[in-house]
Formats: structure tokens, sequence, C-alpha cells
């Protein structure tokens, strides 16, 4: 970027000069110069493009390491109680604070038997452990995590969907974000509702008392505070999707 | 000689002069502007470059650590609006250098744009010797600063393409956008960096940060520390 514009009018005036105070060079000794500047911009070009390519094959390779030392250096992951690993998104002002006592899970919309579900009720029902990756759309990963809780096509059922039902509309106790999935995605076995997460009861910082987890979507999909869900006839695109964000977030593209 | 002699401390003129100096042949016997007490060190095209990247710059390092560091995230929130801000003020980042450099009134800054590129032997010694050299045959811009516009220089071309990556990247690029994001974050705190040890310098050399507010430096200054500069500015090169 340095370089003059080749043949350009001002290109061919400079050349002479910069000719010039070479060839004076000797009598008034200006130094003699090499092009060390577009060099180094060039280098830190082709290192940033080697980081772009082969980053995330050589963080995978060696457990994420790289992903933790960035997250901590720049993070500073330690200087928040419970981030763990993890970048702390919200869109509101503020982390919702809930209380596990007087939680509800609120299911309604086109079912059969509206439901109004207590963390209690949560753990009464057919409990699924997953250890997997979160995945964030802008790229950042946190490794081998561990998720608690009840797969959500389990809700689903003991509300019963009426037929036409196809779309599901999750909403956050934070009051601003929402989310959806189709009532297909909803019932795959790694789509959790999750009220433990990393050996220990979800922290309002990663959206307790209860939040989803998407196993195969980009992180945006699994809701924090999550406290209600709503099944509909149509897919009502969620927070991140009216800013351009994909609503089918297969991680990689593919389901 | 169209270069005015009599008006040295007065900068109109000086580019229109420059340019009939580079045309002739005898920028060696031009009269140097003697009588006046500073030089012009940067024209308003440069300072308004400068100072509109500054802005910029300072405003995604804040909404970049916003965005970046948990602890501040989670003071601020607001993620939807700040990641745009910091997007879209990262597109624009490179628009006023690209401006700059666009028109007919880019001659002075394309001429500091190549004094970054070109390195001297004195510029390496800088590293070493800086303190005790005035008197090195140290040209408009020394080893430093043209490490730290190197530095900053590639840095947002490689902020700007992992940027976009991380933002419009089609879900299939996932491994790029990893990658991506870990350049970012190094990124980040190399500019972090460079852009704390540039205040940093600026503050301590008030004659060079005077002369990007108004312009001028003073020629006493700039004769003991940028010696070849001043001949080049005397020949019509400022």
């Amino acid at each position: 970027m340095l370089d003059p514009p080749a043949g350009g009018k001002t290109t061919h005036v400079q050349g002479r000069a910069m000719t010039d105070h070479e060839h004076e060079s000797e009598a008034t000794q200006s130094p003699r110069t090499t092009h060390v500047g577009r060099r180094a911009i060039l280098g830190i070009t082709a290192l940033g493009a080697a980081g772009i390519a082969f980053g995330a094959s050589v963080d995978n390779a060696i457990g994420g390491a790289l992903t933790r030392i960035s997250n901590d250096l720049g993070g500073l992951g330690a200087l928040v109680p419970g981030a763990d690993q993890f970048r702390i998104y919200t869109v509101t002002g503020s982390i919702p604070t809930i209380s596990p006592e007087s939680y509800r899970l609120t299911v309604d919309g086109m079912v059969e038997r509206p439901l109004s579900l207590s963390i209690a009720d949560l753990r009464g029902m057919k409990r699924t452990t997953l250890v997997h990756y979160f995945q964030c759309v802008t790229g950042w990963r946190v490794p081998s995590v561990h998720w608690q809780g009840v797969q959500l096509s389990e809700v689903l059922d003991r509300a019963g969907v009426k037929p036409g039902g196809t779309a599901l509309r999750f909403f956050s106790g934070d009051g601003v974000y929402t989310e959806s999935l189709t009532i297909g995605q909803a019932h795959l076995s790694d789509v959790l509702v999750a009220d433990r997460m990393i050996g220990d009861d979800v922290t309002p910082e990663h959206g307790g008392p209860v939040r989803l987890y998407v196993a195969p979507m980009y992180g945006y999909k699994s809701i924090k505070w999550l406290d209600r869900i709503q099944v509909l006839n149509e897919v009502i695109p969620g927070y991140w999707e009216n800013y351009g964000y994909a609503v089918n977030a297969w991680i990689g593209g593919n389901p | 000689m169209s270069l005015r002699t009599g008006a040295g401390a007065t900068p109109s003129g000086q580019g229109r002069g420059s340019a009939a100096v580079r045309g002739g042949q005898a920028a060696a016997t031009t009269p140097p502007r003697g009588n006046g007490k500073t030089i012009e060190r940067f024209d308003a095209v440069e300072r308004i470059v400068h100072w509109t990247t500054a802005v910029l710059m300072l405003e995604l390092i804040a909404t970049g650590a916003i965005l970046y560091i948990p602890s501040i995230s989670l003071v601020v929130g607001h993620r939807g609006i700040i990641e745009n801000i910091h997007v879209y003020s990262g597109l624009a980042l490179l628009l006023p250098l690209i401006i700059g450099v666009a028109g007919p009134w880019r001659e002075r800054l394309l001429r500091d744009l190549r004094r970054f590129d070109r390195w001297s032997a004195a510029d390496w010694d800088w590293f070493h010797r800086k303190a005790h050299r005035s008197g090195a045959p140290l040209g408009k811009f020394n080893g430093g600063q043209k490490a730290e516009a190197a530095l900053v220089g590639g840095g947002m071309v490689v902020m700007l393409a992992t940027g976009v990556l991380m933002r419009f990247a089609p879900p299939s690029w996932i491994n790029w956008q990893q990658g991506a994001t870990l350049v970012h974050d190094v990124g980040f705190i190399a500019i972090g960096l460079g852009v704390a040890g540039h205040i940093y310098f600026a503050l301590n050399s008030p004659e060079r940060l005077k002369s990007m507010m108004t312009g001028r430096i003073p020629r006493a200054w700039a004769a003991k520390h940028t010696p070849v500069w001043v001949k080049e500015a005397d020949e019509g090169k400022p």
C-alpha cells in the first residue's frame, strides 16, 4: 500500500526526484535506504493470512489451547467469576437475575397442555447429559463443555404439540432476546433445556437458571435466561437473525 | 523560482513552490527559507487523515474492548448496537487514508508514506543509540516511527480482513472464521500496544505533537532531530 501507483504522473515525477536525490547523495551524504516498510506490511499481512488459513487447524490439533490463551489474555476471562472460557454476551444493559426458586418455564401457543415448569419439575423429568463444544458464530469455541438438562423434545411431548405447530419461538428473561427453531430441529437429541452446565447450576452469566443448548448450531441459537417457549405455525426470526445472521444456524453450514 | 523565500513562516504556496522546484534542475541551489523559524511538517490533508483515523481507531479500540473483554461486556451490554458500531467504523477505518491518497491533494501524504517505507542505516541505529545521537542523519521519521507505521499499517489491513470474515463470511467458512478470530484477538493486543506507544511518544515529544495539530515545527528543533529532512524541506520536499 505504500507503493506509488504504477504509471501515474505523480509516480514519474516522484521517481525523477528520488533519482536526483540519490544521485546527489554522495555529495550531501543523504542516506541510502531500503524498502523495509512495505516488506514489513506484506509480512504482517502474510502472517494474518496464515493465521486465518491454519489457525483453526493448529488450535484444534492442540486441544483449543490457542483459543484458551486468547480468551484469557485479551478476554481477561479470569476476572469474570464463572465465565470459564466463555465470552459473556448480553444484548441488554445488564445480566438478568432470576431466582431459581420462583423460576417458571412457560410453554404455550399451539399445545394441548400449556405448561409452567419449575426447576424441580425439570429435575424430575428424564435427564440428559452431553459433553460438547460451544461454538460462537464469530469463531471462538469452548471445547468439551458439560451440559445437563431435559431434551427439548421431552418438554414438547409433555405439552403436546397440536397439528400445525411447526415452529418454536423462544423468549429470554432479558425481555429483548428471542430465538427460533423448527419443530424438526427441536426434536434433535442434542437440543437441551439445560439447567446444569460445567458441573454446576447454570450461572446468571451463562443464562441461568435455565437456558437452551442447541449443540449442532451456533451459540446464538442457545438462548440464555430462557423463560418462555411458544409453539407457532411459522418461524419468526430471532434477535441476531434480524441483524442478518442465518436462521438455520448449522455449524459449518450443514445439518 | 516561484518559491516564496521571503514568507517562510506562512504555509500558503509551499506546495506550489515545491512542485516548481521538482520540475526544475536547481533544487540544490534553491535559497532555503532561512528566515522562517518554523517549517511545515504536515499539511492539512495529512492532519485531517491522521485525526479522523485516530478518532476511528480509538473508537474501535473502545468498542472492541467492550465486545472482547468479558468484564467490560458485562458492564456495558447492548451487544447488538456495539457490534454494529464496531463493524461499520471498522469498514470505514481506511477511508481517510484512501481518500487522502486518491486526489490531487495527495502529494505530501504520498511522500511521507514513501518515507515510512524507506529505512536508512540511521533508522536502524535509532533503536540502539537514539538518546545519544542528536545529529544522527535522520530523516523526517526515525526508525521507531517507521516501525510504528508498519505495525499499525499492516495491522489495519489484517484487522479489516479478519473482521470482515468474522461478520460477513458464510457459515461454511467456519474454519477460516475461527482462524480469523484468533488473528483478530492477537491484532487487538498488538495494535493496542502500538497505539499506546504512539500516544506515549507523542506526549513525550511536544514539538512533534504540536506539529500534528498546527502543521508546523520549529526549524531549530528539526535541524537537531531530523537534519536530513530539513535539507529536503529546503529543497522543496517538506
